[in-house]
């Protein structure tokens, strides 16, 4: 794929202290008056029809950001301040994307950080389908022109051992996936934590070689998305600014914020690489307005830093609010593509790969929940199971009635604890039955309290009405299509009816050309 | 740590789930309602006595007769049933017979409700519609003085506890007793009545925390409940050139109810893209 930039350019980009490319606030994100930015995004729509206009008109009665006051229960693990790192396990299953290969076999040795998969290339299509990539075809794909950059990244190992089975394993998403199993070897020794010095010149690497480097150091996203980081650059490439999430709006997580609160610098420098690589103008550091102390550390920071392209904003402390798909809503109205997305953890590795030239092998991770002994915030070698990680916390009190993978709002339940980390577990939570029990479901007494708290202002209730009927274009003439799957519906629902379940029926069937004036 | 390694509940999420449910509302709104009924047996009326020892029997008898006849749950549990004999109890006349209330009981549950689809279903008020019922039935007796007309200031009062407790609970809409009691006493007081009097107090503050509770037959937008209430206290006033009056309340909130349709077609909520636009940006 061609970079955005000319090479030219380049240099300006990558000098962040130059004036020319620092635009005052107003230009950057100029006020719009709301009737100027619908014409601006909807030129050709005519009269409005009269749900629309009735809409319009009682709009300023209902304008603040919608969501639920949860209880946050983060106290449990802050009370453990540092981030440790366990004593490597017997196993680890390290998960293979589907757009890697691996190159190791089995009974090779392992150091931490090898390479243990790569990208595959990808194939143009000339009628070999699922051809396997040997060194002949990738030969002749790089003499073909038609080739194109791969869009996998690379695999490291966690730990140091011996390459067990490359087989399909469970993984914590409910499906299978490939995995390389490491087995440890020999004494006991815990994982080395990162290299002490920076490389030289980090800061001034060009733009082409930190997408590069991004790759070959296996940089994704750790969100649930789990989008390789160079792959979404470049989707992103000339956005207006770069928006670094600190925000954790799910009960009990605490990975970001103890991260934040013990490297701030590095997670702003990591930033930067990122808004480098991405083209982008400005730093938008996303925190919610509960923890102002972490608004305070950044600030300061970014004083001392002497940056003016960088700024921190805060969204309320309401649940959905600190998602990445709600995080647009109120600032770059309508368009998307405006902005990237990053989490502060993946700032942090990027700012890892790239100044300290260490894979991304690790993340931070929170080990928490009622039943969790000493819950808290590690680093967790990509592929350790949750058995392994919740003894790393020294295990469980009592047996608990549900483990999650992420957060109680969204998280996934499991079934076992075979399962690895991947890069996009934030959260490892044991749950009692008296958090998580289940409550009988009753018939909906249309209380519209599930509209009312719907943070992209849907009508939950007709929508499960309709699907629970069968009736799947009633749910897309109701915009089931913008769900972004927040669970508060559910939350909320006196009836405890099965919202989420419904609503993922309706999005599967419904038709979606659906459209409506 | 083997013993961990066992089998755990696989759901979708959310995994936690908000402590308000149905059972909670029920109860709560008969809390509400305790100070009335306690209110009105302690001013002299002992009527009330009567008449909602029938109202509940009878109500308890029908939704067993419902659940056997339907094949499921009965709502004794939940409140519901109670909640709804205790509010049938208050919008019948003191002198109404046994029988008489025993059939509107009946209409209520079995054909009103149950017949219709159960809770969550209907598409009237059932109390209401029963109450309708009657009075075409039986006019002459339906339309005797009830039991909160020319009740006193202590019953008024009761029915402002109520209202409190069940403000404070934050079930509904603050604006559904704002909107309907504003829009009454402008009425009331432009067409020169009693816009103060205890009975039309007490009646509309009746009307707007406890017969407007039942969110059921109401529209499903909060901009759609706001025009129903509004329309169904400007009908309850002008209806009948009598003024305000339960009554005529019960009738205007049930030609609302056949509104609720259409309230909510032409409420519809907007495209979300259109939508955010129009949302305002966070202070930062």
């Amino acid at each position: 794929m061609p970079l955005p930039f000319k090479e030219s350019e380049m240099g300006a980009v990558s000098t962040a202290m130059d004036q020319r490319a620092i635009k005052t606030e107003t230009e950057i994100f100029p006020e719009r008056s709301p009737k100027a930015a619908r014409k601006e995004l909807f030129p050709s729509t005519g009269s409005p029809s009269l749900s629309v206009s009735v809409q319009t008109f009682y709009s300023f009665l209902k304008r603040k950001p919608a969501g639920v006051r949860l209880e946050r229960k983060k106290e449990a693990s802050l009370l453990h301040w540092s981030i440790k790192r366990p004593y490597p396990p017997e196993k680890i299953r390290v998960p293979v994307p589907e757009t890697s290969l691996p190159c190791v076999r089995v009974g090779a040795i392992v150091q931490v950080g090898q390479t243990i998969a790569v990208p595959i290339p990808v194939i143009p299509p000339t009628g070999r389908e699922g051809a396997v990539p040997t060194a002949v075809t990738e030969k002749k794909l790089k003499i073909g022109t038609e080739a194109r950059d791969p869009e996998g990244v690379s695999v490291h190992a966690g730990m140091s051992g011996t390459v067990g089975k490359i087989a399909v394993f469970p993984d914590a998403l409910g499906g299978e996936s490939l995995m390389i199993e490491i087995l440890r070897q020999g004494e006991t020794k815990a994982i080395p934590s990162p290299l002490p010095e920076t490389r030289k010149g980090w800061n001034e690497t060009p733009v082409e070689e930190l997408l590069r480097s991004f790759q070959h150091s296996g940089l994704v996203t750790t969100d649930p998305s789990m989008e390789p980081v160079h792959a979404k650059l470049q989707r992103h490439a000339g956005a207006r600014a770069v928006i670094i999430n600190g925000c954790e709006p799910e009960p009990y997580l605490t990975c970001e914020q103890a991260l934040i609160l013990s490297h701030p610098v590095e997670i702003l420098k990591g930033a930067e690489l990122l808004r480098k690589a991405c083209g982008a103008e400005k730093i938008i550091f996303a925190l919610e307005n509960s923890n102002l102390e972490m608004v305070e550390l950044i600030r300061s920071k970014i004083y001392f830093l002497k940056w003016k392209h960088a700024k921190v904003r805060t969204v309320p402390a309401l649940y959905p609010q600190g998602l990445e798909s709600t995080l647009f809503q109120g600032w770059f109205p309508g368009n998307e593509e405006e902005a990237a997305t990053f989490p502060a953890s993946t700032a942090f590795a990027a700012y890892e790969a790239i100044a300290l030239g260490k894979p991304f092998y690790e993340r931070i991770v929170t080990v928490g929940g009622e039943c969790v002994v000493e819950p808290r915030s590690l680093w967790l070698p990509l592929g350790i199971s949750f058995q392994d990680a919740i003894h790393a916390c020294k295990g469980v009190m009592r047996k608990p009635r549900k483990v999650l993978m992420g957060g109680p709002m969204a998280g996934t339940a499991q079934t076992t604890l075979e399962v690895p980390v991947m890069a996009g577990t934030n959260a490892i939570l044991g749950l009692p039955q008296e958090i998580v029990r289940e409550a009988i479901e009753e018939p909906c007494i249309r209380c519209n309290l599930c509209a009312d708290h719907c943070p992209v202002s849907l009508s939950p209730a007709m929508i499960t009405l309709a699907a629970e009927q069968k009736e799947f274009e009633i749910a897309a003439e109701y915009d089931v299509a913008d769900c972004i799957e927040c669970g508060n519906c559910a939350f909320v629902c006196p009836s405890k009816r099965p919202m989420t379940e419904l609503i993922r029926r309706a999005r599967v069937h419904a038709p979606r050309t659906a459209t409506r004036g | 740590m083997a013993e961990t390694a066992a089998f755990y509940e696989k759901t979708l999420p959310p995994h936690i789930r908000a402590a308000d449910s149905l059972p909670k509302r029920f109860w709560g709104q008969l809390l509400a309602l305790a100070p009335v009924l306690i209110a009105l047996c302690l001013t002299g009326r002992a009527e009330i006595l009567r008449i909602l020892s029938v109202c509940l029997v009878s109500a308890v008898a029908f939704e067993f007769l419902a659940a056997k006849i339907f094949r499921k749950k009965e709502n004794l549990r939940s409140g519901e049933t109670l909640l709804a004999a205790a509010l049938f109890a208050l919008l019948m006349p003191s002198r109404c017979p046994s029988e008489i209330l025993i059939l509107g009981v009946f209409f209520a549950i079995v054909a009103g409700k149950e017949l219709l689809g159960g809770t969550g279903s209907y598409l009237f008020h059932p109390l209401l519609l029963s109450r309708a019922f009657l009075q075409i039935s039986f006019p002459r007796i339906m339309t005797e003085p009830m039991l909160l007309v020319g009740g006193s200031l202590w019953t008024l009062a009761a029915i402002g506890l109520g209202g409190v407790v069940i403000l404070k609970r934050k079930r509904g809409y603050w604006e559904t007793p704002v909107l309907f009691l504003a829009v009454c006493f402008l009425c009331e007081t432009l067409s020169g009545g009693g816009g103060t009097t205890v009975s039309f107090l007490s009646g509309a503050l009746l009307t707007a925390f406890f017969l407007l509770a039942d969110p059921v037959a109401m529209p499903l937008t909060r901009q759609g409940v706001r025009i129903f209430v509004i329309g169904a206290a400007f009908l309850s006033s002008r209806l009948i050139s009598g003024g305000f009056s339960i009554r005529t309340a019960g009738h205007a909130i049930l030609l609302m109810n056949l509104l609720t349709p259409w309230l909510e077609l032409w409420l519809k909520p907007a495209p979300y893209k259109t939508k955010r636009l129009i949302k305002a940006t966070y202070p930062s």
